[in-house]
């Protein structure tokens, strides 16, 4: 079984501010695993390093064996689309969405490979079929949308690419319990073939018994269930981890 | 005033600001930087033009055709010298801002030294004929840069929206952390901005000197006019720029008939400053959401 994600030793921050302090993760092929933490301890920050985001960072992170990491003092996001051309989707919070764009248009952007660009109308469809609100709402400017409406259309854009790794940050994050929960519905239907995901989460409810493994992040360290485990669990075959 | 000759006026000037302005418009909201040398950009291209004529042909396609690649290559200059090496540095508005005033005062300075401080003109691509259609006269020159900046324009406009290059761009415009998260490169990006909209000032320079000569300095008023017709229609719109670039151009053709020509400059900077007086965020400040 292959490591699609691994970190190690990682430390990033804001300029003077260090947010993450040598942390090590390993994700393998398969898994969904959420991480839980309260606000400030650095769940998004881990999955911007991770993208290439954060102001700095130090360590190593690997994707799929291939070297993203390492020492970085400056130009937040200058390696960014590299790393998601070698197979990394983030969906941030904030969404990072183009408001004065349509939905056809994100999904459309989503498909930044050759191959992908050509697949798009299918790839389109098929991401519909996980999110079928936005059928309808194919020709409408995002910045016209619902806050849940605009969580999809920036979950669906992740999806329309063949990543190897898909980072969710914070998908209940403003939205009323009922349209959360069916967004985690949504993202656990989700076919990660051999890839994996990761799903960044303040409320544990929403991921206890769904995901393969819980990891809590606190003051920056993870805590508890950070190393690979021999096999993947699924949930199937483990309802209650943490 | 005959209003048929107004009109005219008014769509030739208008279709010739629109292709400066919507330069400086898209490098804006795109790449964040105000191009301060896409008057030099328009200048260059200028010249370009009156080599190609010179030495090659004076066919209106070669002319044109030289104007334009050297209005692309001028932009990729400039993207060269003064977005890639600052972009993600600190203050990066400012100094790109200085840096784009550094190319076109050396850029000026280099023509001038190169080519001397005699003017020249580029030969009439279009001929001196009228068409007649009905009562009405349109001399070749206007209808022909109209027809050309209206292809110019529809093509780049269909290209940023149907190319996945164009998406890029578009994406970019509105948020360029998430352009960076569905695989854009803000280099590669910016270079393309950068010579489509050099390449526009490039046809704007060859349409405009079928009327005016070309000097080393050449630039400077379309540069001024492109950044009235810009900052009036909201920055990073194409639907404002359009429009601000009809009303600049009608400001420009009734004043010019009806006060003289000494007194445009005038009229198009009261119209600007009684627009942004009322909407601070230009024409298209409600139409579409614009860099901020």
């Amino acid at each position: 079984m292959t490591d699609i994600l691994r970190v190690a030793d990682l430390s990033a921050g804001y300029g003077p501010l260090g947010v993450l302090h040598n942390v090590d993760l390993t994700v393998r092929a398969g898994e969904r695993v959420g991480i839980i933490g309260l606000n400030g301890h650095g769940k998004s920050t881990l999955l911007k390093a991770i993208a290439g985001l954060t102001g700095w960072q130090s360590g190593s992170i690997k994707l799929d064996g291939a070297e993203i990491g390492g020492t970085r003092s400056q130009g937040p996001g200058r390696y960014t689309h590299k790393i998601v051309r070698m197979g990394l989707a983030l969906m941030p919070q904030g969404d990072a969405l183009f408001h004065g764009l349509t939905v056809a248009d994100h999904l459309d952007s989503g498909a930044y490979t050759p191959r992908a660009w050509r697949e798009r109308k299918q790839r389109r469809e098929r991401v519909l079929g996980i999110f079928p609100p936005l059928e309808k709402l194919l020709g409408q400017p995002v910045g016209r949308l619902s806050g849940g409406e605009r969580r999809m259309v920036g979950l669906a854009r992740g999806l329309m690419d063949d990543a190897k790794l898909l980072l969710v940050d914070e998908p209940s994050l403003g939205l009323a319990p009922k349209i959360s929960k069916g967004l985690i519905e949504a993202l656990m239907q989700i076919d990660i073939k051999n890839g994996a995901m990761v799903i960044a989460e303040q409320n544990l409810s929403l991921l206890e018994g769904k995901v393969s493994r819980l990891i809590g992040l606190h003051a920056g360290k993870l805590k508890g269930g950070a190393a690979a485990p021999e096999t993947v669990l699924t949930p199937h075959t483990h309802h209650h981890h943490h | 005033m005959d209003p048929y000759y107004l009109a005219l006026t008014t769509i030739t000037l208008a279709s010739i600001y629109g292709l400066l302005a919507l330069g400086i418009s898209i490098i804006w909201s795109s790449l964040g930087m105000i191009n301060m040398a896409q008057g030099f950009t328009f200048a260059v291209s200028g010249y370009g033009a009156w080599l190609a004529a010179q030495n090659i042909s004076t066919n209106g396609f070669v002319v044109v055709a030289a104007g334009v690649i050297t209005g692309a290559l001028a932009g990729a200059l400039i993207g060269g010298i003064a977005f890639i090496p600052l972009y993600d540095k600190p203050n990066f508005p400012l100094r790109s801002l200085i840096a784009t005033l550094a190319i076109s005062l050396m850029g000026g300075q280099c023509l001038l030294w190169v080519f001397g401080p005699r003017v020249k003109a580029l030969p009439k691509i279009f001929g001196f004929g009228n068409y007649h259609i009905g009562s009405a006269v349109a001399s070749h020159d206007k209808v022909g840069s109209i027809v050309c900046s209206a292809i110019l324009l529809l093509m780049t406009l269909a290209w940023m929206k149907r190319s996945r290059r164009g998406l890029e761009i578009r994406a970019m415009m509105q948020n360029p952390e998430g352009a960076a998260l569905v695989g854009v490169g803000l280099r590669s990006t910016a270079m393309a901005v950068m010579m489509v909209t050099g390449a526009m000032a490039g046809l704007a320079a060859v349409l405009l000197s079928q009327n005016y000569f070309i000097s080393p300095f050449a630039g400077t008023t379309p540069l001024v006019k492109g950044m009235v017709v810009a900052l009036a229609g909201g920055l990073g719109s194409v639907a404002g720029a359009l429009i601000a670039a009809i009303l600049i151009g009608f400001i420009e053709s009734v004043t010019a008939v009806g006060l003289g020509g000494q007194y445009v400059l005038i009229t198009q900077f009261l119209f600007i400053i009684a627009v942004l007086l009322v909407r601070p965020r230009g024409i298209a400040g409600m139409i579409e959401h614009a860099r901020e």
